[in-house]
């Protein structure tokens, strides 16, 4: 069971997918990417990716979806369409479904699990090596922190002329 | 290939999907958007653990800094599309007629 354990995960990830693919009211859909989140979030950290996956959360999640959250209660209706007599997301499940019947029947095997091993065949250690990676950003990278700042910046003053005269 | 490669491929494609069909509110299409985002970001992140290449562990980061920039910039216009027509629903955008 806890080697199928990402294999489920990222089955889980396809149906939360399809759950804001198929576009029901922006209530659901943000709720729907908020679980997916969350479930990549648990695909990486199962990986011992924890970096990244808090990144995730703290971030993208924490950060973004919830500008999003709030912009969707603008969108509020008052019959609010959810998933019941919603052809595409069926008709998105059936893609899936198909997508994965096609990649099991063209390759030979069918290789579920990633292992994390401790150290790779160069003799490096490898777990939690993701923190000391991202490290890099800081240090021989650290021209690529300034731009991202000034990008970041530059966005700002290009969502205040967005809405210039509001 | 491994089968969590191939199904946050299918999720990329479905969240594609998504963005190409255009149903009723405009919200839902920068809500798919940031789907294919995080699909990518799973990506690039299941690439440096399989194969150990750790030093492109800041790819995500950057990934995620670009995603934040357009999703501001989407929102700016998602509000002050709303702001002219009362909602966002896309078929208020028909200026362009053929």
């Amino acid at each position: 069971m806890e080697t199928m354990l990402i294999f489920v995960l990222s089955l889980m990830l396809i149906f939360g997918f399809v759950a804001f693919a198929s576009k029901p009211s922006p209530v659901y859909g943000g709720l729907s990417l908020v679980v997916s989140g969350g479930l990549g979030c648990a695909i990486i950290v199962s990986l011992n990716s924890t970096f990244l996956g808090l990144i995730v959360f703290l971030i993208y999640l924490g950060g973004m979806l919830v500008v999003f959250g709030y912009t969707a209660a603008m969108a509020t209706e008052e019959y609010p369409e959810s998933w019941v007599d919603n052809m595409v997301a069926f008709s998105m499940l059936l893609l899936s479904l198909l997508m994965e019947m096609v990649w099991l029947m063209v390759s030979g095997e069918v290789e579920v699990v990633m292992a994390v091993e401790l150290f790779d065949s160069l003799g490096n250690y490898c777990v939690g090596q993701d923190w000391n990676g991202v490290s890099l950003l800081y240090g021989c990278g650290g021209w690529a922190m300034v731009l991202l700042g000034w990008i970041l910046f530059i966005t700002i003053l290009v969502v205040l002329e967005v809405i210039r005269g509001l | 290939m491994l089968s969590i490669n191939i199904n946050l491929i299918i999720a990329f494609t479905l969240a594609l999907i998504g963005v190409l069909i255009y149903r009723s509110h405009l919200i839902s299409t920068l809500l798919c958007l940031e789907g294919i985002i995080l699909s990518l970001f799973i990506l690039i992140t299941l690439l440096i653990t399989h194969f150990h290449i750790f030093s492109i562990s800041i790819t995500p980061l950057i990934l995620l800094v670009f995603s934040a920039c357009e999703a501001g910039v989407g929102l700016a216009l998602l509000v002050k599309i709303s702001t002219t027509h009362g909602n966002d629903y896309v078929q208020n955008l028909n200026l362009l007629q053929c």
